[in-house]
């Protein structure tokens, strides 16, 4: 579904990917792993379109995405949770589901979307009528993953939905990942805590200054000596 | 106790006014305020009977209207006089505080009574009320004889440009320095298409559309490039847009324009060739006076209406056809703030990366909110235009631009109520209130205090040279901008967006306080 081939992205003069080439499949759960810096977050900002790659190319069930801006790009059914969530914060909880739902072109199942979205995060529902941002670390990640569903994407791009998150929190969120891939939904997950996306992906990727240096099946990559002393501090 | 700190302001305010003006202005002043206090009561109290409503105001309005009535008459009788303005105890006077008092106390009373009324009902009741105020407001003018329209006009041209750059500044968050840029280009697409600097006389009624769809073009062409642009660096360049207008308009005056594929594109070929030019120039225009310079463009045409032509001395046709106006701008922008591009604004403000990855065209939605600003702008210059019946460059200076973004910032920015008040509130502060304080003062020196000081000729000539608040109005200006944004940063009447963003910790806080509560309970 979508595929990325030899992409190499540039900050100014800062190689930052080198050839990049990953494949996402329908239905399937893929995580990039790696430290910080190494190009995870670059990765997904080069499929949205809000990074251009010098070369290679990236499509999206044969379209090809890397030349366009990054408003049509979210038209054709890529959706992101970023990092940092990039919430609305003076807009209200449902005015940043609205906004979600903005680049849809077939509005008939929006009610039972949002109906759908409020059921997965209960917490939203209570904070409906709040500012975005008043709403707590955790809630804001609720909030953009739920934001970017309103969208009903073909891809759903999760970026660190783990960061900053207490660890019960985080126990929640995984599930709500592993529940929306059950529904079918496509996801490519950016990732440092390693074990915990490895543990509800299919299949991983690591990343290591910009470069995939390994690709695997998420178990193989958890039983993997190298993964398991860089990412999983296992001795 | 809250409220009646309500009541003296409002009645201090007004009774201020009623001193530099004298004769029915306390009347005049009874209603506005009266109506305004409601207004601010009917805000703030608990819903209730429509009775006890307006029983619980009456304290309050009394309050006003005596401390109205109170300075109005001490006005009249010990500080008029001191300005050599000898005001007889007439019937007049009597009349006008009575009816000031009685205006006041009913309005504030009768407005707050609405809180008394189910919501839908409650706003029928505001709007039909403030409706009667605004059409009476003309007639009761020109009875009292105070030929204050003609400045309310003013303000509410005002209004209309603060309406138009709220939708830049406020909506979509991006900093406009030269608006008064379009105000201008609506003003001289006027001028020019009717009046007889070129002997075109078009009607009125068209040359606003033309003047709004000018003001549009040029807000498209100044947005195209430079929206990629962004925050204070935008400021700049709007800056730059701002101070070109003028001079271009000031520096039009000898236009030639050649047609030219025979003036230098074939000739210069030639030239390429080593041939001398042999082609006959054609001159498209030459000489052309098209602006007229620091003369200005002069007697621009005035509308029509059912054969009757708009007089200048007769100012409530114009009032009306003001009204008119800023009521199809209030329509149009609450219209707008509703779509989806009034969304995609609120969204490029908040977040502009974020606007994009949820499907938002940063540069269109940008280049929508300047070209639909601009649209205003050009209204208002055409009305402008066809009022003052002369326009010159300098009007649309700096200066300009800076209190039509005052107005937005003053009333609350973001907030339609909030800049119509802000426009009301700084215009007529200028055009009113300061040249009928600098008569009070100018007669108060001559006729009391310089002679007091008559040992001194040369003191006496300073204070009364210096003694004209005309002169220091951008440095009350500036003063007030100062004291409004220690105090309150939203506005006078913020948004609800402004509000969050400035007492975001009061909200947190409050939010907090309920779940604590909510905790209690469970």
């Amino acid at each position: 579904m979508l595929e990325l081939k030899d992409v190499h992205t540039y900050y100014g003069n800062i190689h930052a990917l080198k050839g990049i080439s990953l494949t996402v499949n329908d239905g399937e759960i893929v995580t990039l792993i790696g430290s910080n810096g190494a190009g995870k977050s670059t990765t997904l900002r080069t499929i949205q379109g809000l990074n251009k790659p010098r070369t290679g190319t990236v499509t999206l069930d044969g379209v090809q995405l890397e030349k366009l801006p990054a408003h049509e790009i979210a038209g054709l059914g890529v959706a992101q949770s970023p990092e940092g969530r990039m919430i609305f914060p003076r807009m209200t909880v449902l005015e940043n589901l609205e906004m979600g739902a903005y680049a849809r072109k077939d509005l008939t199942s929006y009610k039972d979307d949002l109906e759908h979205v409020l059921a997965l995060f209960p917490r939203l529902k209570e904070r409906i009528t709040q500012k975005g941002g008043t709403l707590s670390g955790g809630e804001q990640q609720m909030l953009a993953m739920g934001r970017a569903l309103m969208a009903k994407p073909k891809i759903l791009l999760l970026d660190e939905p783990s960061m900053g998150l207490a660890p019960l929190l985080v126990e929640l969120i995984f599930d709500i990942i592993k529940q929306l891939n059950n529904e079918g939904t496509t996801i490519l997950l950016v990732e440092q805590n390693a074990l915990m996306a490895l543990s509800i992906a299919h299949r991983g990727y690591v990343l290591q200054t910009g470069e995939i240096i390994l690709s695997n099946t998420a178990e193989k990559l958890k039983n993997d000596e190298m993964v398991q002393k860089a990412y999983l501090g296992v001795e | 106790m809250q409220h009646i700190k309500t009541g003296v302001i409002f009645g201090v305010l007004a009774g201020l006014f009623t001193f530099l003006f004298g004769g029915w202005s306390v009347t005049m002043l009874g209603i506005f305020a009266g109506a305004g206090l409601g207004l601010a009561l009917e805000n703030k109290l608990e819903r209730g009977t429509q009775l006890a409503k307006a029983k619980e105001a009456l304290p309050v309005a009394l309050v006003a209207g005596g401390l109205m009535v109170a300075l109005s008459l001490f006005g009249n009788f010990v500080v008029q006089p001191a300005t050599g303005k000898f005001t007889a105890l007439n019937t007049i006077v009597v009349a006008a505080n009575i009816l000031g008092f009685i205006a006041m106390v009913g309005l504030a009373m009768l407005t707050a009574s609405f809180r008394g009324l189910d919501e839908k009902k409650e706003k029928t009741a505001k709007t039909i009320l403030l409706a009667a105020i605004v059409i009476a407001f003309p007639f009761i003018d020109v009875f009292m004889n105070l030929r204050w329209t003609s400045n309310i006009i003013f303000a509410l041209i005002f209004v209309i440009l603060g309406l138009g750059l709220n939708i830049v500044v406020g909506y979509a968050g991006l900093l406009n320095l030269g608006y008064a840029a379009f105000f201008a280009i609506g003003a001289y697409t006027t001028g020019i298409l009717s009046s007889p600097q070129h002997d075109i006389f078009l009607n009125f009624w068209l040359v606003i559309w033309l003047a709004a769809g000018m003001a549009a073009l040029w807000g498209f062409l100044l947005g195209a490039p430079t929206l990629p642009v962004r925050g204070d660096y935008l400021g700049i360049v709007t800056l730059g847009f701002g101070e070109i207008i003028p001079v271009i308009f000031k520096n039009l005056i000898d236009v030639t324009i050649n047609e030219p594929l025979t003036c230098w594109i074939i000739p210069g070929i030639q030239r390429l060739f080593g041939a001398t030019s042999t082609v006959a120039c054609i001159n498209l225009v030459s000489h052309m006076d098209l602006t007229a310079g620091e003369k200005g463009i002069n007697p621009i045409g005035r509308p029509i209406l059912f054969g009757y032509e708009f007089q200048s001395n007769n100012t409530t046709p114009w009032y009306f056809l003001i009204i008119l106006i800023i009521m199809l701008t209030v329509f149009l922008i609450q219209r707008m703030y509703k779509s989806r591009l009034g969304r995609s604004w609120m969204a490029i403000r908040e977040d502009e990366l974020a606007s994009a990855q949820m499907g938002i065209d940063p540069v269109k939605t940008k280049l929508a909110a300047f070209a639909i600003g601009a649209v205003f702008a050009g209204f208002a210059g055409a009305f402008y235009a066809a009022y003052i019946r002369a326009i010159f460059p300098s009007v649309f200076d700096f200066s300009a631009s800076i209190i039509i973004l005052c107005v937005v910032i003053l009333g609350g920015i973001g907030n339609i109520n909030g800049v119509i008040v802000g426009g009301l509130v700084i215009m007529t502060a200028d055009r009113l209130f300061l040249p009928a304080l600098k008569d009070f003062l100018k007669g108060l020196l001559d006729f009391t205090i310089l002679p007091a000081l008559s040992s001194n000729p040369g003191l006496q000539a300073a204070v009364s040279q210096n003694a004209n608040p005309i002169l220091y109005r951008f440095l009350l200006f500036g003063l007030t901008l100062v004291i409004m944004m220690r105090v309150r940063p939203e506005g006078l009447i913020p948004s609800a967006q402004m509000r969050a963003v400035l007492h975001a910790d009061e909200e947190i806080e409050a939010v907090q306080n309920d779940e604590s509560k909510k905790a209690k309970k469970g």
